[in-house]
This record gives C-alpha cells, structure tokens and sequence, in this order.
C-alpha cells in the first residue's frame, strides 16, 4: 500500500484520463471515473490521491472528499487486496445473505470495511447488488458469485491470491 | 443459416436475441436481425420515428411509467441545440436485475436503441449511467461500443448522413439515489448524487444545465423492434393503457427466479405459477412484492387476482415500478421483511431532505428498538404517523418509497408487526 507516498496517476492511468476527458464537456464530469481510476492504482482514495486529482483537475479537495465519502464503493481508508461485498438487501436476507456476512466475518476474524489477514481481505455488507435471482450474492472484487453457502463462499475466498 | 440464429420478433420485442451463442458480438447480432432497424430509421427520419413511438405507447420501464413519446415531445426540436440523451442503467431497486440481465448478453440492442433514439431527438452525445457494482457488464458495454465505432455507427457522419454520436458508459460508485434521474445528472456533472427540485425538468434543464433525455436501458432497447414493425403492432401485446412486453425480474420463493419478457396485463398468478414454476419452500403464497421495495406488498389473495399491468396494481394501492417481483412464501416473517426494507432506505437517503434524512431513520429505528427491549405498544402507530409526514413532502421520490411500502405493511399485516414488536429481543 503506497498510502503515505506522493500519489500521482502511472504513466498508462495518465494516458487513460487524458482519453477521459475528452468524452464529456467539461473537467467536473469525469470525476467519478477519475476516482475508479485513481482507486484501482492505489487502492483507495488517500489524501494525496484527493491533493493530486485537485490540482490535476481544478477541483478543491473539499469537494473532492465530499464525492468520495458519499458513495459505498470510493474508500478514503486503507482497504484489503480482495474486497468482499455480500448482499443484505430483502431476498438475499430471505436466503440467509446476513448470515453469510456474520459467518464470514467470524471466520475471517474481519469486521466491516476492516481489513483483515495482512490486508488480504476485507469484507463489506452490501444493499442489493441486482443480483436477486442468485441470492445470497456475493460480489468479490469484480465478479458475482451467486446462490451461496458458508462453504462454498470460503472456498471462493480462500482460493484468490 | 438456421432459424435459430434468427431473432425471434414474433415473441420477444427485447429478448429476441436471447437465445443466440455470442450475441454480444456485433457481427452474430447484425446477422440475426440486429441494426436493421437503424438503417430504417435513417430512412425514416426523425418525426417518423417520434411518430412511432408515441403511437406504440411505450412507457418509461425505468419504474414511473410515464409515456416516452409524450417525454420526448417535451423536448427541444431544435437539432442545433447541444442537448444529451442520459441512458439509466443504474438499476438499484431492490428486486430489479432485468437491465442487467438484458445488456449483458446483448449489449446491441440497447445501442441500437441510443442511435435511434439519439437520432430521433437530434443528441450528437449520450452517456450510459451504469452502476458501480456492474463492471463486467460495463466492460461488455464498452466492447460492444467500440464494435460499433469500427463499422461507423457510432462516431461522425453515421450511414453517411450528417449526424453524429458519441456514447459513453459511465460507471456510479454504490448510490441507490443515483437511478433517480435528477441524483444522477448530479452525479454525471461530478457532484454527490443528489436530487434536485423538478420542475425544471431534465428534458428542459437538465445535465449541466441542458436539456437532457433520461431514459432507461429497457425503454430505449424497445425502440428497435417499435421502429422496426411500427408503433401499432407493439400494441398486438399489452393492454390499451399499458401497451407492449415488460421485463419482470422475479426472485424469492419461487422455484425459478429469474428475467422474463411477457406482455403487460398478464396475471401475477401465470407469472408465479407457470413461468417461475410455482411457489418454493412451503408451497403456500403469503404475500408480494409487485414492482420493487418501494412498491406496497400485496397479500396473497390480491397477488392471485392482479393482472401485471400500471393500473391493474395501481388499483390494488401498489405499484408495476420497475417490474420487480419478489415472492413471499408463508414462512416468511413480515417484520424482517420490513426490517431490511427500512434499513436499505434509511443507508441510501441521500440527507438533503429533512423529512427523508430524519424519517428513514426513525423508522429504521423503531423498528428496530425491540433489539433493545424498549418497544412500545403503539409503535406501529408511531412508524405509520412518522411514514403520513414522509410522503410528498421532499425533493425527490425516495421518501415516498420508504414511507409506502411501510403503510402497506401496517395496512395488510398490522397484527402480525404488532406481534414481531412485541416479541422483544432478537428472534
């Protein structure tokens, strides 16, 4: 975790953002993508992360902060390499979705959004993923894994890098 | 070729498609019947298609319901005018999975759907608002735009006329209140996705400040076929009032859950019995959820008489929304049911209104209080007065849908809430 060093985008993310720019019309409007970006290279959004992506797109950090503690998927702490969301929302509670969260917490030792097993993991309760079909769901970094048990999710969990 | 790699028009008005190996690649989709319907429309012209799709009364699918055609009418005509067509696809009502479902086999249609419409509207820029969570289904987006880049139905001078497009899918962050249009125009500009007071309306004042048409994934996916086959035939299917097919998303105790296209004014009952092959767990139907978490549950026995239309359910003092059904067998306790709807609500308001910011919480929290043993006796009253001061008094409709799926539990189940306060503790 590169937290306390002097963020700035890799060479490739630069090229990225520059493409960014220009689909929309003004600077503000890519914010969010910038955040994903700047998030997937540092893993969260840190201060310098807020300080760089200020000065690179005339934004103030204020405002910046405040678009990152607003939603659930930007973090303005450390996070674990492998983010593990699980789905609480009503069907996924009706097929034991909350359990699974508790379960899993218990047997990683981990509590929301803390990351556990030297940053390795960190769990998250999530509100409906849009998943329902598949309840309970779990979203692990970016994939869906759906109609779970204890076991089968620890197995999921136990086999990432 | 064989005619199963055919669109299949005669059934399905959006999952046409769906049965077809590797649609999402440009060249399977055009080859089974994919972007004809652009090149008509070219020939056909704007008023045209307009035409059509105000004669096919095609309603918002995003949860409202509210006429396209009369949407679009309210937008500028004047072609030079910078204006954006925003598509919907953050699909975070509860119970709702049918836009993912769609695009993530066939992205095309819903392209198709934004050059068409973009076309219509004289928009030379549209985005797709996806949510956060959906990334695959982002990725599968953004491939399947850069396909239509490299044939030139996408970019400058499209089929060789002098309209243009650019579209681009951008990724929310995890808010429920950006699938509510005006949330999400604030988010699109950068901001935290707050509401902000309609009138003006997006199609007059939108995305920074300009007329913006927001629609969603599944309304502007059946413009193809509408445009295809013309506005009058979408009526083969549907009711007069509620014309056309809808994507139901169906989970919960059923034995099948999943995404079916079926034409509006259908029976909640076929539904549930026949396409989800009945009720799971304890065989016995206790209640529904019609159109989402928002939407006021239905018992049993007004589950198995409504028809799946906007005024059929409206009728019964709930709501098509998005068209999110979730089965409740008799098992189920109406308390939890209610105790994770109001949690979800009270997590995704948006804090800007106080009746909203305050009433989802003390909702959450009474409920709640029985953690603690420190429920009263008149709770129910209490939830159900906090819910009366919620309805129709902020920016936004995300009061409303705490405050309505709260009266309706109060109404339809109050004996059994009082009995799940009552027991205190944690059961």
């Amino acid at each position: 975790m590169k937290s306390a060093e002097k963020f700035e985008y890799s060479a490739e993310n630069k090229k990225k953002y520059d493409h960014l720019l220009t689909r929309y019309d003004d600077v503000e409007s890519a914010l969010l993508p910038a955040l994903h970006l700047a998030q997937d290279q540092n893993g969260y959004i840190s201060e310098s992360v807020m300080k760089y992506l200020s000065e690179l797109m005339n934004i103030p950090v204020v405002k910046i902060s405040e678009v990152v503690s607003f939603y659930d998927m930007f973090y303005n702490h450390p996070v674990g390499k492998n983010i593990i969301q699980v789905c609480t929302n009503i069907t996924c509670s009706m097929f034991g979705g909350r359990e699974l969260f508790q379960d899993l917490c218990r047997q990683f030792g981990a509590g929301q959004l803390k990351p556990v097993n030297n940053n390795k993991y960190m769990f998250q309760k999530m509100e409906c993923l849009g998943a329902c079909e598949q309840a309970p769901c779990m979203r692990v970094n970016n994939d869906y894994h759906g109609k779970l048990n204890l076991d089968e999710a620890i197995r999921i969990i136990k086999e990432l890098d | 070729m064989s005619e199963n790699l055919k669109a299949n028009f005669e059934k399905y008005a959006l999952l046409s498609y769906h049965h077809i190996p590797e649609v999402h690649k440009i060249d399977i989709y055009e080859s089974a019947g994919g972007y004809v319907s652009m090149h008509k429309a070219f020939k056909m012209g704007p008023d045209k298609i307009k035409e059509e799709v105000k004669e096919s009364g095609l309603r918002g699918r995003g949860g409202a319901g509210f006429p396209c055609g009369t949407k679009w009418g309210f937008f500028s005509k004047d072609r030079k005018q910078k204006k954006y067509l925003l598509c919907n696809a953050d699909e975070s009502e509860p119970g709702t999975f049918k836009d993912r479902y769609l695009v993530e086999k066939n992205p095309h249609i819903l392209i198709e759907g934004m050059i068409i419409s973009a076309f219509a509207l004289g928009v030379d820029k549209a985005y797709i608002y996806i949510r956060g969570e959906f990334y695959q289904q982002a990725k599968i987006l953004e491939n399947a735009i850069e396909e239509a880049y490299a044939k030139k139905y996408l970019g400058k001078n499209i089929l060789g006329s002098d309209f243009d497009l650019d579209i681009t899918v951008h990724r929310g962050a995890g808010a429920y209140i950006c699938g509510e249009e005006t949330g999400m125009i604030s988010s699109l500009e950068g901001k935290k996705g707050q509401p902000k007071l309609k009138p003006p309306f997006p199609a007059i004042k939108g995305y920074r400040g300009l007329p913006t048409m927001v629609n969603n994934v599944e309304t502007l996916s059946a413009v193809p076929w509408i445009v295809n086959f013309g506005g009058k035939s979408y009526r083969q299917w549907g009711t007069e009032k509620s014309p056309g097919t809808k994507l139901f998303s169906i989970s919960g105790d059923v034995f099948r859950p999943g995404v079916i296209e079926v034409p509006l004014g259908i029976s909640l009952k076929e539904i549930i019995d026949n396409h989800c092959h009945g009720v799971s767990g304890s065989r016995i139907l206790k209640a529904v959820i019609p159109g989402g978490s928002s939407a006021p549950i239905l018992t049993a026995e007004e589950a198995m008489e409504v028809t799946m239309d906007y005024e059929a359910i409206a009728a019964k003092g709930s709501m098509l929304g998005s068209g999110a059904i979730i089965v409740l067998n008799s098992t189920r306790n109406i308390g939890e049911i209610l105790k994770w709807t109001l949690e979800f609500y009270h997590h995704e308001s948006c804090g800007q209104c106080t009746p909203c910011r305050e009433g989802t919480g003390w909702l959450d929290s009474i409920l709640k209080r029985k953690l603690f043993h420190k429920s009263k006796l008149d709770d129910v009253d209490l939830m159900d007065q906090v819910a009366s001061n919620m309805r129709g008094t902020t920016i936004c409709a995300l009061s409303d849908a705490a405050a309505m799926p709260t009266q309706g539990i109060i109404k339809k189940f109050r004996k059994e809430l009082e009995t799940y306060i009552s027991t205190q503790g944690n059961n």
